[in-house]
């Protein structure tokens, strides 16, 4: 296959920055039909539209996701990309990699694909770019015979779930992320690997509100970090901190001297409840929202509460239908036992799934169906009391609507004797 | 009274088969049986698709399915 003449795409090699045109160009030195992606691109451009052709029937055998079908609407021009499907895989949890199979790994993707890769898709994926219809089974076995490596998902399943560093790395870590990540993988491979909602699902963890998978704005059904009980305070290290024996910033921000603990923590507090007594440090814990941002600042003095576990936001999503939205607040807490594999978690899990597949819509996702039946009907279902962290504004509806076991003696009426009084 | 696994998939299938629409989302099924759970739908359909009865097609973003032969197949599809 030969190179293209493509000026567009060769401005986008300019500047300091990383270029995926050179990216491809590399690639293509050793793999000719990558001057095809790059050239089909330069059409798109001139054109002002794609050449992609959206979707298909390919899969493996016996999987119904984790292979997306994409072709070239003029394959004739560039028969190097005349199919062009995508593969995800299951990253592993925290997305930490042994080399040695990254490196087979990127051997077997050179045989049986373009070599382009993704690290990674933003639903968490290892994502790999390009391969033909006839190359599918083949990859898939060695993928699994020889690498043990699973597809992800796609399409209306359980996409791949993911999570922050957790434990494994993270002291601020409230629960096992990457073991409830893995334990909710393997628990739903049924789902995981074929079509189960009406739409797509996606699940992701992080061990505290800092949120560094960004679950809050991703995931149809987030787990974060949280504590029940007080802040840990040291208040030895906070004179520390005041004083100036402990660096600001851990020292990352150079030239910085001086702490001003009222300007930078307790005047950022989002709900106010911190304050000096004298040079003790204090918190009124049944205010504090757990946002974080005191910890992050004063992380030798501040640490996390002992009583840990997880508050579950759903309904986060991107802009498809309406515009996009970050997870509301379901269940303000739960316990997060890897031991009891995550009993808790599952139950929420599972009573919004039975909910969701029997009343969401083709194609909508569980946070607009959640907009669409109303917060009250969904805390309901989810046999969740409404708490004041559930409201988001005050109501400007000025109609109260009681259900019926709300009202002593129902709405039942005998309509005969109804009339009995009033038709006659 | 729901139906038998048996039932309700030669159903599905002759929806699938059938019906008006090539191309039908799984809840396109559901009032097949009104008694089954989703879930039985569900698995109902994907057990037709393990059979070669029907297959998945996918946008990448969203599932449908189709009987054999009746999805629309990119691979041949004229742009
Ligand atoms: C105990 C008896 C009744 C009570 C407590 C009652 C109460 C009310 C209230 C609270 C409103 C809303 C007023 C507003 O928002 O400005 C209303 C409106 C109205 N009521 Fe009644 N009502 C009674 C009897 C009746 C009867 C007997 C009739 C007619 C035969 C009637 C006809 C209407 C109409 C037409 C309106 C709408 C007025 C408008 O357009 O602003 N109501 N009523
Ligand atoms: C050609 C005849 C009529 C016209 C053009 C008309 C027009 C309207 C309009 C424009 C409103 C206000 C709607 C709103 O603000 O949302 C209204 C309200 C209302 N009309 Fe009529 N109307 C007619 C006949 C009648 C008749 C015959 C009755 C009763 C027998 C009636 C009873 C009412 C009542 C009770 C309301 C208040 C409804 C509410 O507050 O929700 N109207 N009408
Ligand atoms: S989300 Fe919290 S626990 Fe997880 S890595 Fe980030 S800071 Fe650590
Ligand atoms: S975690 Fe946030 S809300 Fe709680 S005390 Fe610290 S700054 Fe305030």
């Amino acid at each position: 296959m030969p190179k293209h003449v493509t000026p567009l795409m060769d401005e986008l090699e300019k500047g300091p920055w990383p270029s995926f045109v050179s990216d491809l160009k590399r690639q293509a030195e050793k793999n000719p039909q990558c001057w095809d992606i790059v050239g089909q691109m330069e059409l798109s451009y001139k054109d002002k539209m794609t050449h992609w052709k959206h979707g298909g029937i390919v899969g493996v055998f016996g999987y119904g996701g984790g292979i997306v079908g994409r072709y070239s609407d003029v394959p004739a021009q560039f028969p190097g990309v005349a199919h062009f499907h995508t593969v995800r895989l299951n990253q592993p949890s925290s997305k930490f990699y042994r080399t040695d199979l990254l490196r087979k790994l990127c051997d077997l993707w050179e045989k049986h694909g373009s070599g382009m890769t993704n690290f990674h898709g933003s639903t968490g994926d290892l994502v790999l770019l390009g391969t033909r219809t006839e190359e599918l089974e083949p990859l898939f076995y060695e993928l699994t015979h020889e690498l043990n490596w699973d597809l992800g998902g796609s399409g209306s399943n359980l996409r791949t779930p993911s999570c922050c560093l957790g434990k494994a790395r993270c002291e601020w870590s409230c629960y096992d992320t990457q073991a409830a990540c893995y334990g909710m993988t393997m628990k739903y491979q049924d789902e995981i690997h074929r079509p189960a909602f009406p739409y797509k699902f996606k699940f992701k963890f992080s061990g505290c509100a800092n949120d560094c998978v960004a679950a809050l704005a991703r995931s149809d059904l987030s787990a974060i970090g949280t504590w029940r009980d007080q802040i840990r305070i040291n208040q030895a290290e906070v004179k520390n901190y005041i004083s100036g024996a402990n660096k600001p910033n851990g020292g990352g921000v150079p030239g910085k001297t001086g702490f001003d603990i009222q300007k930078e923590v307790i005047a950022l507090c989002p709900t106010g409840c911190m304050w000096m007594e004298g040079d003790t440090l204090k918190i009124d814990d049944a205010e504090c929202t757990r946002c974080m941002h005191c910890l992050n600042v004063m992380p030798k003095a501040l640490r996390p509460g002992l009583d840990q576990g997880a508050s579950i936001m759903m309904g986060a999503k991107a802009p498809i239908l309406d515009g996009a939205q970050l997870g509301t607040l379901i269940v303000p807490f739960i316990k997060m036992n890897p031991d009891g594999e995550f009993e808790e978690l599952v139950e929420v899990i599972e009573k919004c799934w039975d909910w969701w597949m029997e009343n969401g819509k083709n194609r909508e996702r569980l946070g607009e169906s959640i907009q669409r039946v109303g917060l009250p009907t969904f805390l309901r279902v989810m046999e969740i009391e409404a708490l004041p962290q559930h409201v988001k504004e005050p109501r400007s509806n000025p109609y109260v609507f009681w259900r019926d076991e709300e009202v002593p003696g129902g709405f039942e009426r005998d309509v005969k004797e109804f009339r009995k009084k009033h038709a006659q | 009274m729901a139906m038998s696994i048996e039932e309700l998939k030669e159903k599905i299938l002759d929806k699938a088969l059938n019906g008006p629409k090539a191309q039908l989302y799984v809840k396109d099924f559901h009032a097949i049986d009104p008694d089954a759970s989703p879930r039985a739908v569900k698995n109902a359909a994907n057990d037709l698709v393990k059979e070669g009865k029907m297959v998945f097609w996918s946008s990448g973003s969203t599932t449908m399915y189709a009987a054999k032969g009746r999805a629309k197949d990119e691979e041949t599809r004229e742009a």
